[in-house]
């Protein structure tokens, strides 16, 4: 994979200049306009905006999920531009841990088999998996649970199971799109403090997309987002709350 | 992930039980009427298995081995004296009426051999001495005429018993298994003198010339030389079985409305198991593509969806193939309908219920392929 010196400035995605269009002719939407966004490691950085604004598709581009137009893209050092689409299926494979909205747990498999996923696409021993995916779930309060399948859960339990997923490969980089939104606002607090954890303790970056402003406030950075583009800033929240935020 | 990806259909107990549904009636479908069929086409041919010889002379305009075209006896010596030929013999089949005890006809296969030498012999003698047909008005008969000409179920045809054949008094002196005809009628063997009285006078009696083969000679040779030198018409064993196949498929509707059947099954099977397995993968749609997402490649993606269609596709095929083994036992227990399942069957039903769960996996394959990972942010 191609790498660059990012000369130990802590940047753990650097996006320069980046567009992104969907559709062609009249039904041709520019989701992303020239962006430029940084996010660091050991953060929990928040991309907030309306709806459309394209907050979802910049987490698509630097999570590898989505092919971008033009401009550079380094997560980890790695250019994601020069990167051919079998590199960039092994970059998300090793790099990458994934929170989706609606969770997106297999329901036929068992809490262990869902969790241990990303550790056989990476090619580990079916027996070592269900250890350290068992071990996860114990440490998020889902011990005793493990051969359960996933609809007997509650939402915060299955978005539990979900971090569980996202975190058993140990990734750089976690992305998280609209992690509380399908949760009740005890739950979501409970999921943004677990989250935030994940950014502290482990030397890794929490990308979260959300527009739920319940949880704006475990945020280490925001990023708002506008009409494609990254409008402002806000390096805290009561930053953010001072520029007029809510 | 394999493990997972068995785990991930057998979890889906409707669309599994649907698969694996259309799968074991199209695998039950194609190879029941095919063994129908084969049944079927191995009952025209059964003359030749219950009458054995390397040549058969017939009738120049004879096309198959149940077209009967009387020649005259002299053509027997005819054959006799044709460069090759070991030996020569006449045989009558025809079918006629034999009346039992209670006065009721039934129609027979009647067998005239040769009283020398009984070329031609029925392959399996159950009970009695084929030499005793050297004896006036005897018959040997087999187990079908024994069901179909006793009086009643508790007392069978036995060897000793008397039924008449146009007018004649027919005496059993022995019993033997044939296979059945593909008309039916059960086979009563007598000498070709004896037939000759039996059957009802016409102007030409003699059916069929046997022959064997000089030695030093081949039976395609010595066929090509008898039809040279007699313009008869000279087929080796094969030759007449291939002959009479084709005469069938090309003057009957059996081959065309069987094999309506055989394609419907796989269309059926096609389309039933195509379409679920279609939409099973689109049902998990939002999780592969999550598997995509997480890293799994489309190889990967496309080895699981290849193992779930194959693993239903097994299942549907043992299933299927199963169903029709217990059939074919039940059937041939009774005689009927006719069944033949060759190896080769099974193997033949194997490969297109592979093809048909290829098909099937490859609708899937296409999708995901085509699936962006970023689908998984689409709510």
């Amino acid at each position: 994979m191609a790498e660059i010196n990012n000369n130990g400035n802590g940047l753990a995605v650097h996006v320069r200049n980046v567009s992104k269009t969907f559709g062609t002719g009249e039904a041709r939407i520019q989701a992303l306009k020239n962006v430029d966004f940084d996010a660091r490691m050991g953060e929990m950085l928040m991309v907030v905006g309306p709806s459309g604004c394209g907050k979802t598709t910049l987490l698509s581009v630097i999570a590898g999920t989505l092919q971008f137009d033009g401009g550079d893209i380094e997560v980890f050092k790695t250019r994601l531009h020069e990167l051919k689409q079998r590199d960039i299926t092994e970059f998300r494979k090793r790099t990458v841990g994934f929170i989706f909205q609606q969770f997106n747990l297999i329901p036929t498999l068992s809490l262990m088999e869902n969790v241990s996923v990303p550790l056989l696409i990476n090619g580990v021993r079916r027996s070592a998996a269900e250890k350290k995916a068992r071990e996860l779930l114990e440490q998020l309060g889902l011990g005793g649970r493990e051969k359960d399948l996933p609809t007997l859960l509650s939402g915060g339990q299955q978005q539990r199971v979900a971090i569980a997923r996202a975190l058993v490969h140990d990734p750089k980089l976690v992305i998280c799109d609209e992690p509380t939104s399908a949760l009740d606002k005890d739950t979501g607090a409970q999921i943004m403090e677990l989250l935030r954890e994940v950014a502290r303790h482990r030397d890794r970056c929490v990308i979260v997309v959300t527009h739920d402003n319940r949880v704006f406030k475990y945020a280490d950075r925001m990023t708002e987002m506008e009409d494609g583009r990254v409008a402002r800033v806000h390096e805290t929240y009561s930053e953010y709350k001072q520029d007029g935020g809510i | 992930m394999y493990r997972l990806a068995l785990r991930m259909l057998l979890g889906d107990r409707a669309k599994y039980v649907m698969l694996v549904g259309g799968l074991t009636f199209a695998s039950l479908l194609m190879t029941q009427q095919c063994a129908v069929f084969f049944g079927l086409l191995s009952w025209t041919t059964s003359h030749m298995r219950n009458m054995r010889a390397s040549i058969w002379v017939v009738d120049p305009k004879v096309e198959q081995i149940n077209e009967v075209k009387p020649m005259r006896d002299t053509d027997v010596n005819r054959v006799r004296t044709v460069t090759g030929v070991a030996y020569a013999v006449p045989l009558y089949t025809g079918i006629i009426q034999a009346r039992i005890a209670d006065g009721s006809f039934k129609p027979i296969e009647m067998v005239g051999l040769d009283a020398t030498t009984l070329v031609g012999r029925p392959p399996r003698i159950l009970s009695g001495r084929l030499e005793d047909l050297r004896l006036p008005n005897t018959v040997m008969i087999d187990e079908l005429a024994v069901q179909r000409l006793s009086l009643n179920k508790n007392r069978p045809l036995r060897i000793g018993d008397t039924f008449e054949i146009n007018d004649r008094e027919a005496r059993v002196i022995g019993i033997c298994r044939t296979d059945r005809h593909f008309f039916g009628y059960p086979y009563v063997f007598t000498t070709y003198d004896e037939a000759m009285q039996f059957a009802p006078r016409t102007r030409k009696m003699l059916s069929i010339v046997l022959a064997e083969p000089a030695p030093g000679w081949s039976a395609a040779q010595t066929a090509r030389q008898i039809e040279k030198e007699t313009q008869l018409k000279a087929y080796t064993e094969a030759e007449f079985e291939r002959s009479t196949i084709k005469w069938f498929f090309l003057n009957t509707g059996i081959p065309a409305s069987f094999g309506t059947t055989i394609l419907l099954g796989f269309i059926v099977g096609m389309a039933i198991s195509g379409q679920t397995f279609y939409s099973f993968v689109l049902e998990n749609l939002k999780h592969l593509g999550a598997l995509k997402a997480m890293g799994a490649s489309n190889g990967l993606l496309a080895r699981m969806l290849l193992l779930q269609a194959m693993t239903v596709g097994m299942i549907g095929y043992g299933l299927g193939v199963g169903l029709t083994v217990l059939f074919g036992i039940a059937v041939l227990k009774k005689g009927q309908p006719p069944f033949l399942m060759p190896y080769q069957l099974p193997l033949f039903t194997l490969v297109v219920i592979l093809l048909i769960c290829a098909f099937a996996a490859l609708l899937g394959i296409r999708k995901i392929y085509k699936l962006e990972p970023a689908v998984v942010f689409r709510g």
